[in-house]
């Protein structure tokens, strides 16, 4: 039993090394951009931190809305201070935590939230979501997300990197087998805006896919109730107004989509908490007409879509002001 | 409690540190020990049929004993048949009640009449299939005379509940595993490491190889009309694939953690799909159930000794009976009549035993003709496979049609490369470790640092690729 059990103790510290050389390999990159101040959730959290009570209106979500709403343009329209804290793959959950801590240093008048059925699913890309958190200042909210955004699993990630990174090793472990290996040149960030002059290739354009429905995606109806509920009560005892939007697709991939799930859903969920919803698919669509070529890939806008994106923006907010 | 659950590992150290702790001298505490934790184990799940499998154990247990002190031949007889009938009662009513009444509704509609008995919503509880037909074959045994039949009830509900086996098998047979449960069980240090690397050979083909799999067979099989005929031959490879990382999967995670308790459970399976012809496969795919079939009803029946008919009809018997055991569906039961039909010109041409031995021996590569024998084979399960996957009968047929045409011969639509890479590394591991018991069974002729890499590399590969959690598949059987 002896010799077993010593064996079974150097299998766990072999696993332990191997977990601390992922952590290497993978953190390090991050740690070093820290460093230069060249991350980009880094330098997002910097700008809320170190600049209180500054910004007006806050665009938070995922990296749909990162690609897609332009603060520069919406401020030289109306005046506004506007910051965009959307980050990839931010879970609903996360959002939540990410609003506590902006509200601690800013005051903003108008929250945009971006509605999107990945957002609050039950699969979260664990490497992502803490990399955001990491830069809270609160220790407690730091742990609030991960125990109670995401339960025991969100410990469990958040402590053994071969979990939190196994998207990264996957995706690198895929990249042997794939001759696709693209370089992205340097990204143009713009108050947490991404400013992305890739137009998606007719290629990709034959190979794309419906819009994801309640079959074909892990939305979670039960998570996103409980934390838009937290995030719309948290907005209004700050005396903020919510606003949600729906960013825009590819409109090839909405000719393919025969049933609109994410748009019925969140139009009728939306109506219902009498909170104001823009489908930037259909709104004002006479006007703002958008072709694929508006688009870097299946789902993120480019900076062509970003400007029509950012109008429509700018014409929602006129009208509830109105 | 599922074997790749945060709650499985964590239950598994205690269990196995409190089961040695008690040592293998204090037997009836062991087994007591083993049949809490296995309670605990199943009624993770669902507590509430903890009382089935309870009242399966006291039914068989004390008809044992019944049949120990009696030695009158009907009175035996009656014993057995209320054995069998309280046991596969069970199993008809919580498994097939629904399907019965709607075949029968169905069976009055095609003849212009209407039925009215309504369906119940009954859940099916996990393992049923298994655990009753392994009580079964102790009151069997206990009846022909094979077996004395016990008087430690704890024991023997400790064997009927035994957790590393109890949700998917393999099915054991008391003979086997009851007069474990009376023995001394001593940790020995080569059955423990063996049993934990079959652990992660078991886990390595769920993880890995069934999950992903599974995702790429569902998005296939879901939207079969879409995809030409090569991509649908691909869906259900992915399936084969799917299926047998999974089933093999639970069934080497049971035997290595049963090693680690000193237990010693059959084979379930040995490279099925290296067979040369669909009897070998049979020798090879989910041996505890063809055997228990072959034991307890195909050679009861007269097996293969009778005549042309008695042979076909036996044979039918067998895989239409063993298709149904899978579940109540029509797709099911055409899976079984395949089968019958692939198996029953080798049995009729006295030809079902010619394959016995290991194929290619000590060779690196099969030859051409072995290699075309393991191919033809595999393909005509992954015809029959389509069946077993479909939701119905057209749903198969649909599938089987869209694939034969000519678009069988173009371009793949689906292409997963890394999962298709993955399963190249599995195929090659599990061909080259063909002779053991499991694949890796004989990876010690290796020097230590790389067996160790090896084993690390399947860590990563397990953490990394964890599909969409798919609950085992044999469960719902």
């Amino acid at each position: 039993m002896k010799k077993f059990l010593k064996q079974f103790a150097l299998g766990l510290l072999a696993f332990i090394v191997v977990n601390a050389i992922i952590a290497g390999i993978y953190e390090y990159p991050t740690y070093k951009s820290v460093q230069n101040k060249t991350n980009r959730n880094y330098l997002k959290w910097e700008a809320i931190h170190n600049n209180e009570n500054t910004f007006d209106l806050i665009i938070i979500g995922t990296s749909r809305c990162y690609a897609s709403f332009n603060p520069s343009i919406i401020d030289s329209v109306l005046n506004t201070n506007s910051y965009n804290m959307a980050t990839s793959a931010q879970d609903i959950a996360e959002t939540y935590y990410s609003l506590q801590e902006i509200f601690e240093y800013q005051k903003p008048k108008y929250v945009v939230l971006d509605m999107f059925f990945e957002a609050s699913d039950e699969t979260y890309d664990y490497y992502q979501t803490f990399s955001n958190s990491s830069f809270f200042n609160s220790t407690e909210r730091k742990f609030n997300l991960i125990n109670e955004g995401y339960g025991n699993t969100g410990l469990l990630n958040y402590s053994i990197p071969i979990v939190k990174f196994k998207n990264y090793i996957k995706q690198d472990m895929a990249g042997l087998f794939s001759n696709n290996k693209s370089l992205r040149k340097e990204d143009i960030w713009i108050k947490g805006y991404l400013y992305d002059p890739i137009t998606v290739s007719d290629a990709q354009i034959s190979n794309f896919e419906p819009i994801a429905n309640f079959e074909t995606s892990s939305f979670s109806k039960d998570r996103f109730n409980t934390y838009f509920n937290k995030i719309k009560e948290l907005i209004s005892s700050n005396n903020a107004k919510l606003i949600c939007v729906r960013t825009a697709y590819p409109p090839t991939r909405l000719e393919l989509t025969e049933s609109d799930d994410e748009a019925t859903y969140f139009k009728a969920y939306l109506a219902k908490e009498n909170v104001p919803f823009f489908d930037l698919n259909d709104f004002k669509s006479d006007k703002y007409i958008y072709s694929d070529q508006d688009f870097a890939d299946y789902h993120h806008p480019n900076y062509k879509g970003a400007k029509k994106a950012s109008l429509q923006l700018i014409e929602a907010l006129k009208q509830i002001e109105n | 409690m599922l074997f790749n659950s945060l709650e499985f590992f964590i239950f598994l150290p205690i269990v196995f540190g409190l089961y040695w702790l008690i040592g293998g001298k204090r037997i009836k505490a062991q087994n007591l020990l083993v049949a809490i934790a296995s309670y605990v184990f199943y009624g993770w799940w669902d507590w509430r049929f903890l009382s089935l499998i309870l009242f399966s154990s006291l039914v068989d247990y004390s008809i044992g004993l019944a049949l120990g002190k009696n030695e009158k031949p009907i009175t035996r007889k009656i014993l057995l048949w209320i054995s069998i009938c309280v046991n596969l009662g069970f199993l008809g009513f919580f498994k097939y009640y629904n399907f019965f009444v709607d075949s029968l509704i169905d069976s009055f509609t095609f003849f212009g009449s209407e039925l009215s008995i309504n369906t119940l919503n009954i859940i099916l509880p996990v393992g049923i299939s298994f655990y009753t037909f392994q009580t079964l074959s102790y009151t069997i045994d206990v009846y022909n005379k094979k077996l004395e039949p016990t008087k430690d009830f704890v024991g023997f509900m400790a064997f009927v509940s035994f957790f590393p086996q109890l949700v998917a098998g393999p099915i054991e047979r008391a003979t086997n595993l009851l007069p474990q449960f009376s023995v001394e069980r001593k940790f020995d240090y080569r059955n423990a490491v063996d049993g934990l690397r079959q652990v992660l050979w078991g886990l390595f083909k769920k993880i890995v190889i069934a999950d992903n799999c599974a995702k790429y067979a569902n998005i296939i099989f879901n939207n079969h009309t879409e995809y030409n005929g090569s991509t649908l031959l691909l869906g259900a490879f992915f399936f084969a694939f799917q299926i047998y990382g999974d089933f093999s999967g639970y069934s080497d995670i049971a035997i290595g953690v049963s090693r680690l308790f000193g237990f010693d459970l059959k084979r379930n399976f040995a490279f099925p799909y290296f067979s040369r012809d669909i009897a070998e496969f049979w020798r090879r795919w989910h041996i505890s159930l063809s055997t228990w079939f072959r034991d307890y009803l195909y050679i009861p029946l007269g097996g293969s000794r009778g005549g042309l008919k008695m042979k076909i009809r036996n044979t039918f018997i067998i895989f239409i009976v063993s298709g149904f055991w899978h579940g109540a569906n029509w797709t099911f039961i055409i899976w079984g009549a395949l089968n019958a039909l692939y198996f029953l010109p080798l049995l009729l041409a006295k030809k079902n035993r010619v394959n016995t031995d290991l194929v290619a021996e000590g060779k690196y590569f099969p030859s051409l003709k072995e290699f075309g024998q393991i191919a033809f084979t595999f393909f005509i399960t992954l015809i029959a496979w389509v069946f077993f996957r479909a939701d119905s009968v057209a749903h198969a047929f649909s599938y089987l049609q869209n694939m034969f045409t000519l678009s069988l011969f173009s371009e793949i639509e689906v292409f997963p490369t890394t999962i298709l890479a993955l399963l190249l590394l599995f195929i090659a591991t599990e061909w080259l470790g063909r002779s053991g018991e499991y694949a890796i069974e004989k990876i010690d002729f290796m020097k230590k640092p790389i067996r160790w890499a090896f084993y690390i590399l399947l860590i990563v590969l397990m953490f990394s690729f964890t599909g969409e959690e798919q609950q085992f598949i044999y469960f719902q059987f």
